[in-house]
């Protein structure tokens, strides 16, 4: 059995097509970057005439925090943070009690789970859209509905001011993604067997027992996958912050990727947008190793 | 809040039919807070789907939320005659399926590899798999196009299709080890013992077993290609091979943009890729409800 | 289910073998293009260049809703039926997603033979990296129809890089209707009487500006007026090509007169969260009185369906500051522009074919009203070009000098750089000196 099993061909040929793919078009760009980001190249000249610089570009990274131009790659980077920190503790327990109920089997459960669904299989450029409408100043379904409730003193520049733009910018994003792991649970959720779910029952145990002590630890390796999206998915988000404020106003929306793509493409500061790619990769990984370290500590 | 409904104390005695008819209270309120949940959901289909039929004037004030007063059918054929919208349909769904294709085969085997054999170093090959979940697509836009160039893939589907699935790979590994780790092992052992090779087993016991884990997979690598922009508007300049975001994006002009031909274009990206996706969604269930009477 | 996935395997199997019939065919079409090399293009000079068969590949933002779209179009025909040994495969992207696109491709070095480019700084990168053409030789045989002057955005260590086409500047638009209501039958030629005007707006509950707070270019259309028209042309030309420091009191005074404009509640408070869409949307519904922005909106304005062009006068910003600058003085230039790759196979070709498609692209272009023309202009027949644009084309008539738009100009991390301090001035977090402080810092 061993022996067949440690097949070192086998498990080779098993894992070819994945590992040219990976390290072909995945690996290769992020050495490249790795390297770029230790100079100050503006990404047209031959790398060999720009200037290296050492760690110049990451000491400048989190150095430049203080003036108008100030790159302010710390507070993006806690942008990026705390919407992190928001999608694992609203987006995912919402995503889970919805994956519960309906992965239970109740009428128009079909239904109901291609309807949350949706939100995710829509463009961006349509979500973006829907929420600038919303925000809008003066004929934004918000502030109509705050004004028509005689909330007058509540309706705001959602988006143009630096106190609601952030929180502004995260409600559609927790939004959009709830049903991208809707599914993904409700996946792990119709996949337990129904012997045990049948079984608890006649134990006597009502639904809130059955999910608590049978569900979930069962789709625990679900979980651990939605935990490692959410979070990589939230530092490495863009496109919806690009649509809604483009990180304005005053940088205060700024995450790491939009800084990225203000570095590499307008101001022609390929290095330095190179070290940000670099850093966010770095920690993006550390934090997908802590993810599934603290899901072994908890088997 | 779901809990608070249905936690109540275990009360030993109680028959099943007893728990479902209590909870039927519960329950009332549980189809209101789905319904209102729903309607939240279904809202950017509906505006999508009007704001395809208004002009800017009502895009932009005059009517953001409503019926439109004046049903503008010309958007759509302004947004069709526009460049060749069906032949950007057609690249998107090639890329789509060879894409989906690919990171399936990739995924699926890469899976088995690392869960099925015991072997130095897989731990350390998952982590680095996981890495791909990590890497910001458009810091790696000008070193792609290099490499693509160098293997003379620029303007072809393959230009698009080789990085999607290497992005894709990596969430499509995660997804199928969840799955695969449901399966029991004795399942491949015993298949392996009645005299299956190792691919014997693969293919015959494995794979059948990772329907769900197709569908959702497929799901998922569709979600990150076919809305994808960035590579697709710099690793292709021929219209022939154009998908349709960027098919899309032409649709506006350098200081003024009709909004509503956009919208009718995004209707007809977006419409199509619903339906599937009921359809999908339909065999996700079928399948699941087989794989758990298997396990 | 399972025929259901044997279908479905059957049919991507049909997509793939299709993608890779594809792909084969697609080599051999390559062979014909250039591949980017960096042979030296010398030798093809030589040859004449007029019965060959020759591929050139151009790119564009001429996109099918461009309003521009049309001119090329048309001077791509001229051009076919004038040279049928020449094929033109032409591809237009969206504006915002062509930059990156290009920028890509010149990092690559993956260039189209002939490009759509901005001028100044933009084009001055490819320039500096070796991989723009150089067209001083060709230009000889033009100089009679395309002025040298209109070559100085283009112009990089006194060689010419670039064809101009259209040019535009940043012009006053009022909405007429709304000035009557308050008294005024033409939009105020001074300074105090424009002041006059927008407090007498502002009084009948009329917004005077609406400025797009969202895409930071906007506030420049009108600060920069503001500058040039409180400071002088030269001034303003020598901070933005780096001939003089940001370390000007003058133009501190000038950004506290335009934070005054803010501060008198000139501005839709709301706008700082729009877009310029938005904006014009707004500007067009007759919800601001004044719309200072570019004029390409020209034909945008003079089409519009409910006859919105017969309400719309456009004049140039007024004089703030008598002693140091006068009427003429104006934001913007030719900044459209066409390009020669270095890398291409058939440059010389290219560079003639450049020149000439530029030319008719600007007549079209002109006489669609998408903006005025950089090449000369004294044998079109300009009397279906709409009003908006005639009165535009006299406003330029009597232009003494051009500046030209900020963010064009200056570098692309400077100017990145002074839209961040731009924003806050819109935003009243700085005043005009933190402004010229800020930036005399960051730029110099």
């Amino acid at each position: 059995m061993k022996n067949t099993f440690g097949n070192k061909v086998n498990i080779f040929l098993f894992l070819l097509p994945a590992l040219v793919l990976f390290f072909g078009i995945l690996i290769a760009p992020v050495i490249l970057s790795g390297y770029y980001s230790f100079f100050s190249w503006d990404g047209m000249k031959p790398i060999a005439e720009a200037e290296n610089l050492g760690f110049g570009n990451y000491k400048e990274l989190f150095s430049s925090t203080e003036g108008v131009n100030a790159i302010g790659f710390v507070k993006a980077m806690g942008n990026s943070l705390l919407l992190a920190l928001l999608s694992v503790f609203i987006q995912l327990p919402m995503s889970l009690g919805l994956a519960l109920m309906l992965g239970r089997g109740i009428k128009g459960e079909r239904a109901f789970l291609s309807i949350y669904f949706m939100p995710v299989l829509i463009s961006t450029v349509v979500i973006g859209q829907l929420w600038l409408k919303i925000y809008n100043p003066s004929y934004g379904i918000l502030n109509v509905a705050l004004r028509g409730m005689g909330l007058d003193s509540l309706a705001k520049t959602w988006l143009g001011k630096k106190e609601t733009a952030l929180a502004a910018c995260f409600v559609p994003i927790l939004w959009q993604y709830v049903g991208y792991h809707m599914l993904l649970m409700y996946a792990g959720v119709k996949s337990v067997p129904t012997e045990l779910r049948e079984a608890a029952m006649l134990d006597g145990a009502t639904d809130g027992q059955i999910n608590r002590f049978i569900v979930i630890p069962y789709i625990k390796p679900i979980l651990k996958v939605s935990v490692i999206f959410a979070v990589t998915g939230s530092l490495k988000s863009f496109d919806l912050i690009y649509v809604l404020t483009n990180g304005g106003p005053f940088h205060s929306t700024e995450v790491p990727s939009t800084l990225m793509i203000n570095m590499l493409f307008l101001r022609n500061r390929y290095g330095m947008g190179s070290a940000i790619a670099v850093i966010l990769i770095l920690t993006c990984f550390a934090f997908s190793l802590i993810i599934n370290a603290i899901f072994k500590q908890e088997d | 809040m779901a809990k608070d409904i249905f936690d109540k104390p275990k009360s030993g005695g109680k028959s099943i039919s007893e728990v479902r008819r209590t909870s039927a209270v519960g329950k009332v309120f549980i189809y209101i807070g789905l319904i209102f949940w729903a309607f939240i959901n279904l809202f950017p289909v509906y505006w999508m789907f009007t704001f395809s039929l208004k002009s800017n004037k009502e895009i932009f004030g005059e009517n953001v939320a409503g019926l439109p007063k004046e049903w503008l059918f010309s958007n759509y054929s302004s947004a069709m005659r526009t460049g060749s919208m069906a032949k950007y349909f057609l690249n998107s769904t090639i890329v789509a399926v060879a894409t989906i294709l690919i990171t399936l085969i990739a995924a699926i085997m890469a899976t088995y590899a690392l869960t099925r054999f015991k072997w130095k170093g897989r731990k350390l090959l998952n982590s680095i798999f996981m890495l791909g979940l990590t890497i910001p697509i458009h810091a790696s836009l000008v070193p792609i196009y290099v490499i693509l160039k160098n293997i003379n893939m620029l303007n072809t589907y393959w230009s698009l299709i080789l990085p999607y699935s290497a992005f894709s790979l990596a969430m499509a590994i995660l997804i199928s080890s969840g799955f695969m780790s449901e399966i029991p092992k004795d399942l491949d052992e015993a298949a392996y013992i009645d005299g299956c090779g190792v691919w014997g087993t693969f293919i015959r016991i494995i794979v059948p077993l990772m329907k769900p884990a197709v569908a959702t997979v497929g799901i998922y690598t569709f979600l990150q290609c076919w809305n994808e922009l960035m590579f697709a508007n710099v690793f292709i300049n021929d219209s022939a091979y154009k998908t349709l975001p960027v098919g899309i994006q032409a649709l506006s002009g350098q200081f003024t943009t009709d909004w509503g031909p956009i919208g009718a274009a995004l209707v007809v990206a977006t419409f199509p890729t619903l339906f599937v996706y009921l359809f999908l969604s339909g065999k996700i269930q079928e399948s699941f409800i087989a794989g758990a009477v298997k396990g | 289910m399972k025929k259901v996935l044997a279908m479905l395997l059957a049919l991507s199997m049909v997509f793939s073998l299709a993608a890779c019939s594809k792909e084969e065919t697609k080599p051999a079409a390559d062979t014909s293009t250039p591949a980017a090399t960096t042979t030296d293009d010398k030798k093809d000079e030589a040859k004449p260049a007029t019965d060959e068969k020759i591929d050139l590949e151009m790119w564009c933002i001429a996109t099918e809703s461009d309003s521009n779209r049309h001119s090329y179009e048309a001077a791509i025909a001229d051009m076919a039926a004038k040279y049928p040994n020449i094929t033109l495969k032409w591809e237009a992207t969206e504006n915002q997603a062509y930059k990156t696109k290009i920028k890509a491709a010149v990092q690559a070095d993956n260039m189209p033979d002939i490009f759509f480019t901005w001028s100044c700084a933009f084009l001055g990168d490819f320039v500096s990296a070796n991989r723009v053409y150089c067209l001083d030789e060709e230009y000889a045989n033009w100089k009679s129809e395309l002025p040298e002057v209109m070559l100085g955005n283009t112009t990089y260590e006194g060689k010419h890089y670039g064809v101009p086409l259209t040019m535009n500047i940043v012009g006053l638009f009022a909405n007429m209707d709304l000035l009557k209501q308050v008294g005024y039958e033409e939009i105020p030629g001074t300074y105090e009487d424009f002041i006059k005007c927008c407090d007498a707006l502002k009084a009948a509950g009329i917004i005077p500006f609406g400025c797009a707070g969202k895409e930071t270019w906007c506030v420049t259309e009108y600060l920069e007026s503001v500058i040039e028209k409180s400071c002088g042309a030269a001034a303003l030309n020598d901070i933005f090509l780096g001939r003089a420091t940001w370390n000007n009191a003058e133009v501190a005074s000038a950004v506290d007169t335009f934070q005054s404009l803010v501060n008198n509640g000139y501005f839709d408070p709301d706008g700082i969260a729009l877009t310029n869409d938005e904006v014009k949307a707004n500007f067009i519904a007759g919800k601001y009185a004044f719309y200072m922005n570019g004029t390409w909106n020209c034909a945008d304005f003079a089409g519009n369906a409910d006859g919105f062009g017969a309400k719309v006068k456009v004049a140039e910003f007024p004089v703030i500051n008598a002693d140091k600058a006068t009427l003429g003085q104006l934001i913007g230039g030719p900044s459209d522009t066409l390009a020669v790759a270095a890398s291409s196979k058939n440059a010389a070709t290219a560079a003639k074919y450049c020149f000439e498609l530029g030319k008719n692209i600007c007549k079209y272009g002109y006489l669609d009203g998408c903006g005025l023309p950089a090449w000369d202009s004294s044998s079109y027949d300009t009397s279906s070009v709409n009003a908006l644009t005639q009165s535009v084309a006299a406003i330029c008539a009597n232009a003494k000098e051009y500046v030209l738009f900020g963010d064009t100009a200056m570098a692309a991390d400077s100017a990145n750089t002074y839209l961040s301090y731009v924003e806050q001035v819109y935003g009243c977090a700085i005043d005009g000196a933190g402004f010229v402080a800020g930036l005399s810092k960051d730029i110099g």
